[in-house]
């Protein structure tokens, strides 16, 4: 999502064509090692917000119907858009972790060493770390402080979940002794007689005399 | 040929129903230039290993090697001398002598050797100048920052030009920003200046400046990994996690 | 090494305070020795010059051994002798002169107290020395009744050349007509009159004797000539006299020495309690430092590095310490002569001059007062070097380690506290003795062990007190956390105290015997009183004739003199008393140590005499020797038959004898201390007037009735306890500066808690409350021990001095009293500083403080 409105905010900036877009937006990522965008997804982009009405073509800087050469500009609608990106935070989205159900699962399945799973996670963090702060001491301050701001947002949050691991590891015995949870499952289809739903009366039950 | 071998290095607190053991037949090696970052959480016995390689304290049982001597027979003056010569030393909180200014404190091990202070301090001097503390020379501990006291602190570390760097905790009094200045100093001392580095930490963001990471729990040592790879590879994984935060 | 120097001297200049306290500590020490040990020298350097009179250009002076005249016709044996090129003989004597005689003004303080009456043979004096005259003319041998005296003099009497003088003389006032005058004396000798030595010998009664020759020699500067002349001179003299450039000793010397000696344990005594304060300091700041201690270890410093830079410290603050003392020292030398001029002049004629400095003393003052420090920082610098590096990582609660302490230190002192008092029950004098300083040791070894109960019952006490404050129970536990330090502060009080228990305890013991004496010796109506009591020596007293006046008196029952001789036994100097066996038993009374009354027969018929305390312990000898006494004859037998005291004669060398023998044997005849009683039913009035009476024409003497006589002494006395007095409480004073410093490093190290207190609602008045009940709490402590140990020691002492002096001991309840009272009173002072720096500090400093 925040591609598209970073490419409608790098218009709104000035107007551009797709190419010089696609290359303005690697650089402020620090490089497509960091983050590649195809071009193809760019200009899938920009049709959308032509279509949408967000931008339009610039009929000053006509060069041809040459895709990578159509230069875009901003409509009103499109600074109206901004404006509603600008104002709305973006919601993180750290529950969705991979690590989480693999531990779990693990665990679960009696399959894996939780605690082997726990350090082998924690040494790709490290390294993930080591090699992210090594990148941190090459930018240059004055001039990439932007790249290293990212730099340290990613140094922070794999601090996070390092202290998250030592956590898991404080309470595993807690984790191995609860079960999966068993949620009750949803028949599909037509609820059976007496069952939540049904409009039958269950059938008798017979009771003994007992 | 390693600069560092701890052989089934152990050592107990305390003696019958309190005892408690600190180590546990732990075996470590440090080569020359590395620097190693020792882990764990707390109780686990990390600065207990730190201060058995500097000589600090006795073990119970096994033995340290430093470049090839061990130092189980050395009497107390031979192991004294041994902190001054060939290891420095930086701890986490009052490393500085507090009577004693910036310079002072920088040349005290030389000083002690024996080495006239005026001559001691020209080689502390040096030392605080690639630190940048060039403009504090003449101020006490409690006219400078905690990360200026650190500094000073691995100053006096370098001095007398040992080949070991024993860190224990030299970020845990810091804020972050002094705290990744000093680990970042650390780094350079060993890739810049040559020399071995072991450092006790907590904290994975001061650990992760390290080559190598010793893993200890519960007095013995549980996992061990290299952090230094390959630049591609160290790259492709950074991007695959931006990439994940991004969606 | 430089840095065990820069650390010490920083160190020491970190913390002033409490640097400037420990550092008192021994200049009070330093201050003690020194100054008391200047003013002695003093003391005596002006004593010798008064007793020496004008020296003048002679070479040698002859004299008696025993400082007694001797016949004038010594002198041939130095006729023939190689080497002597003039010799003359005098008569001299020192005339005491009674208050106001010579500007007749009470309302002035008398200048001139006493002259030299000197007795020349005028011509032969002018060879030795040259006598200048300002006015007038010199003395001509035919003269008689002439003198010749100093400007100063003339000036004093407001006499002219023409004028005439009266002094006093052993016949009543002898009048003497000035016929010349010198130039004014320099120096701080009696101011001189000359006369003819007929005329000298008539008004002393020393007819044809004469007490010094002054003899000039030739090559005088060459020391080996001298040393033959000398010899050569000694041995046609023979061995009872002496040549030399000074007198043979004087009774006082005796007494100076002595009084030396106690002064200087008693400096001793202060630097010793000066050694302990240091060592609390010092341990204090070596649990203080044990982080940067241990820190200099880890960076490699050897143990014997770290012991130095200790030792230094110590050093300097001994150097300091000294160098501040002897500074003080001397002013309180100057200050002490000065006060001691007036008093003093009562007793003997001296004028005091400046204090003398001794190089020798300078440099042992010094070496003490650098020793003692230095020897109090050797333990503690022991236990510094022992801290481990980790201490610098990791401080460790050092109260463990010192429970186990206690237990063997604590055990040591309580053997030795049962030993000692065994060793009172047992009686024996030799037990006593050192068991009071082993007690002492006990109780400081014991103290730690005992602070916690102690704590908690006197805790009790305060927590009433302050119950509504809240701070009772702090102040307690403060205390019980170091109970170390305070087991040291609480000796130091202990010592102190003790000291003051034990001085009331003798003092208290001393007043009670002393008034019994009193009434014993001095129970007579009426005394004629010479100027020196004591110091006979110098006096000049009366012929017989005015005895026998007196007897003649209505009304009077017995008339008792004494007469006195100066003499040499045993290498002592001993004053010879003639007594009238009788009449000296029914108006005065020695108190016998050994033998009894039986004693006064023995001495009127034999050769026998009977000897005080003091001159058995200088001699060595028992009741029953025989002891020769020197004269100016020769040598004279006597038997000791007795051995007793008399209240006024008590601290010098003396023996009584018959008045007879004392004029055989000695020659002198004068009586220089009356003692006259009435008969009962007698008419007090006309007696007393006429006694009086006859008392006028010898100014020499004064004249006052037997109770007032009692209460000048009894003043005296009094006047002497309460020195006694300041001087131990003085000693006391170290306890004060121990408890400041002690409680200044609690509230040091107390800071972040203080913070803590008042961040959570104290106020600083509670704070303060906090601090003062410490300080109580801890006097509380060192008074108790201090009155134990005080108890014991006064026990030692009135044992001690019992041999001289019988005295049964007393239970100082003044003593103890004045213990509490000091003790508590110095607790509160303790507190004021410290209380105040607690209370003042700010919640959000002390809070970071670490």
């Amino acid at each position: 999502m925040s591609v598209r409105y970073a490419v409608l905010g790098l218009i709104s900036q000035k107007p551009r064509h797709g190419y010089e877009t696609r290359v303005v937006f690697e650089s402020l990522v620090g490089g497509d090692e960091n983050w590649e965008v195809k071009p193809a997804q760019i200009y899938t982009t920009l049709d959308r917000l032509e279509e949408a009405g967000l931008v339009e073509r610039s009929s000053d800087l006509g060069e041809g119907e040459e895709p990578s050469r159509r230069v875009f500009q901003v409509t009103p609608q499109g600074e109206e858009a901004l404006q509603e990106w600008f104002a709305s935070p973006v919601p993180s989205e750290h529950q969705r972790d991979e690590f989480f159900i693999k531990l779990i699962i693990g665990v679960a399945c009696r399959q894996a060493d939780p605690e082997r799973l726990i350090q082998t996670q924690r040494v790709l963090l490290f390294q993930e770390m080591h090699a992210a702060t090594n990148q941190r001491e090459e930018y240059d301050p004055h001039t990439e402080m932007a790249q290293i701001l990212l730099l340290d947002k990613a140094i922070m949050h794999l601090e996070a979940d390092l202290r998250w691991l030592d956590m898991i590891e404080m309470r595993l015995e807690a984790i191995k002794e609860q079960p999966l949870p068993e949620p009750e499952i949803r028949r599909r289809g037509r609820p059976r007689k007496g069952e939540k739903g049904s409009t039958y009366p269950p059938p008798e039950k017979v009771v003994s005399p007992l | 040929m390693s600069i560092i071998s701890a052989q089934n290095l152990t050592k107990i607190f305390g003696s019958g129903a309190t005892a408690v053991t600190a180590l546990d037949h732990v075996n470590l090696s440090v080569n020359p230039g590395e620097f190693v970052a020792i882990m764990g959480p707390s109780g686990c016995g990390k600065s207990t290993l730190l201060h058995l390689i500097g000589g600090l304290d006795r073990p119970s049982d096994g033995k340290v090697v430093i470049d090839g001597t061990s130092i189980a027979e050395m009497n107390d003056d031979r192991i004294t001398e041994l902190r001054r010569r060939k290891i420095g030393f930086v701890f986490q909180f009052f490393n500085l002598i507090p009577v004693l200014n910036a310079i002072e404190n920088a040349a005290l091990p030389i000083t002690l050797d024996g080495v006239k202070p005026a001559e001691a301090q020209k080689k502390a001097a040096e030392w605080l100048t690639r630190f940048g503390l060039s403009s504090r020379l003449a101020s006490r501990p409690d006219q400078l920052s905690g990360g200026e006291q650190q500094r000073v602190a691995i100053a006096r570390a370098l001095a007398a030009e040992p080949a070991l760097i024993l860190a224990d905790e030299p970020t845990g009094n810091l804020d972050t920003r002094s705290g990744d200045e000093i680990a970042g100093l650390m780094r350079d001392v060993a890739k810049k200046y040559g020399r071995t580095v072991v450092m006790v930490t907590h904290d994975p963001r001061i650990a992760a400046y390290a080559d190598r990471i010793v893993f200890l729990k519960d007095g013995k040592i549980v996992d061990e990994t290299l952090l230094e790879r390959n630049n591609d590879g160290g790259a492709a994984i950074v991007a695959q996690k931006i990439r994940e935060i991004g969606d | 090494m430089n840095l065990q120097l820069t650390l010490a001297v920083r160190y020491l200049a970190g913390r002033k305070l409490r640097t400037a306290l420990t550092t008192l500590a021994i200049v009070f020490g330093v201050v003690l020795i020194f100054g008391m040990n200047t003013v002695m020298p003093t003391l005596i350097a002006a004593l010798q010059a008064n007793v020496q009179g004008a020296e003048g250009q002679a070479d040698f002076t002859i004299t008696n051994v025993a400082g007694d005249s001797f016949p004038a016709d010594v002198t041939s044996r130095l006729q023939d002798i190689d080497g002597i090129r003039a010799f003359t003989a005098s008569l001299e004597r020192a005339v005491n002169l009674p208050a106001d005689f010579v500007d007749n003004n009470p309302a002035r303080p008398d200048r001139i107290m006493a002259v030299n009456l000197i007795g020349i043979i005028p011509e032969q004096a002018r060879s030795i020395r040259a006598y200048p005259i300002l006015e007038g003319r010199y003395l001509n041998d035919s003269d008689t009744a002439a003198t010749v005296i100093s400007q100063t003099l003339a000036d004093a009497f407001s006499v002219k050349a023409g004028d005439s003088i009266r002094l006093p003389s052993i016949s009543g006032l002898t009048e003497l007509s000035v016929v010349g005058i010198l130039p004014a004396d320099i120096g701080p000798e009696n101011e001189s009159v000359l006369v003819t030595l007929p005329q000298a010998q008539k008004m002393t009664g020393e007819s044809g004797n004469v007490n010094i020759i002054r003899v000039n020699v030739e090559a005088f500067a060459d020391m080996a000539r001298r040393t033959e002349i000398q010899g050569k001179i000694e041995a046609a003299l023979g061995k009872n006299y002496r040549a030399g450039t000074l007198m043979a000793g004087e009774e006082m010397f005796g007494t100076m020495e002595l009084a030396q000696i106690a002064l200087s344990m008693f400096g001793a005594l202060a630097l010793f309690m000066g050694g302990f304060i240091i060592f609390n300091t010092f341990r204090t700041v070596v649990t203080e430092r044990r982080r940067d201690i241990g820190m200099l270890r880890a960076l490699g410093a050897t143990r014997r590095t770290i012991i130095g830079a200790i030792l230094t410290e110590g050093f300097l603050q001994g150097l300091l310490g000294s160098a501040i003392g002897l500074l003080f020292g001397y002013w309180m030398a100057f200050g002490v002569l000065k006060v001691a001029q007036g008093p003093l002049s009562a007793f003997v004629n001296i004028k005091l001059g400046t204090p003398i400095v001794e190089p020798g003393l300078v440099i042992l003052s010094i070496l003490l007062g650098v020793g003692v420090t230095v020897l109090a920082g050797l333990l503690p610098a022991w236990s510094a070097s022992r801290v481990t590096p980790l201490e610098a990582l990791r401080p460790t609660v050092t109260e463990v380690e010192f429970t186990r302490q206690t237990g063997r230190g604590f055990w040591a002192g309580m053997v030795i506290l049962v030993l000692t008092v065994l060793a009172i029950l047992s009686g024996q004098s030799t037990l006593i003795l050192p068991g009071g300083i082993l007690f002492l040791v006990g109780l400081v070894l014991v103290a730690p062990g005992l602070i916690r109960p102690f704590v908690s019952l006197f805790g009790r006490v305060v927590g009433f007190a302050t119950v509504r404050q809240g701070i009772g129970g702090l102040a307690q536990s403060n205390l019980t956390r170091q109970p170390s330090r305070v087991a040291v502060t609480a000796s130091t009080s202990l010592l102190g105290l003790a000291v003051i228990v034990a001085a009331g305890g003798l003092v208290t013991s001393m007043s009670g015997t002393l008034l019994d004496m009193l009434q014993d010796s001095l129970g007579s109506d009426y005394v004629y009183l010479p100027p020196s009591v004591g110091f006979w020596g110098s006096n000049v007293g009366a012929a017989p004739e005015l005895a026998e006046s007196l007897r003649a008196v209505p009304g009077v029952e017995t008339v008792s003199t004494l007469r006195f001789a100066s003499s040499q036994a045993s290498g002592q100097v001993v004053s010879v008393l003639g007594i009238q066996p009788d009449e000296f038993q029914r108006v005065s009374g020695l108190v016998f140590v050994e033998g009894n009354k039986s004693a006064y027969e023995e001495i009127a018929s034999e050769h026998a005499l009977i000897a005080n305390s003091v001159f058995m312990i200088g001699t060595g000898l028992k009741a029953g020797d025989t002891v020769e006494l020197s004269t100016s004859d020769g040598q004279v037998q006597y038997r000791i038959a007795a051995v007793a005291t008399d209240m006024l004669n008590a601290k010098i060398n003396t023996v009584y004898i018959s008045q007879d023998h004392l004029q055989t044997d000695f020659g002198n005849t004068e009586d220089v201390f009356i003692q006259i009683d009435l008969r009962e039913g007698a008419d007090r009035e006309a007696a007393g007037a006429q006694i009086k009476a006859l008392g006028e024409n010898y100014p020499q003497f004064k004249v006052i009735s037997g109770v007032d006589y009692y209460s000048t002494i009894l003043a005296q006395f009094k006047a002497a306890f309460s020195a006694l007095y300041i001087l131990f409480a003085i000693l006391a004073f170290s306890s004060l500066i121990a408890m400041l410093n002690t409680l200044t490093i609690s509230v040091i190290e107390r800071t972040r808690e203080i913070g803590m207190i008042r961040a959570v609602g104290g106020t600083r008045r509670q704070i303060r409350n906090m601090v003062v009940a410490e300080a109580l709490l801890l006097a509380a402590i060192g008074a108790t021990f201090g009155i134990l140990g005080g108890m014991y020691l006064g026990y030692v002492l009135v044992t001690a001095i019992d041999v001289i002096f019988p005295m049964g001991y007393s239970f100082p309840v003044s003593g103890i009293v004045a213990a509490i009272v000091i003790g508590l009173l110095f607790g509160v002072l303790a507190a004021i500083i410290p209380a105040r720096q607690a209370a003042r500090l700010e919640i959000i400093q002390a809070l970071r403080y670490e």
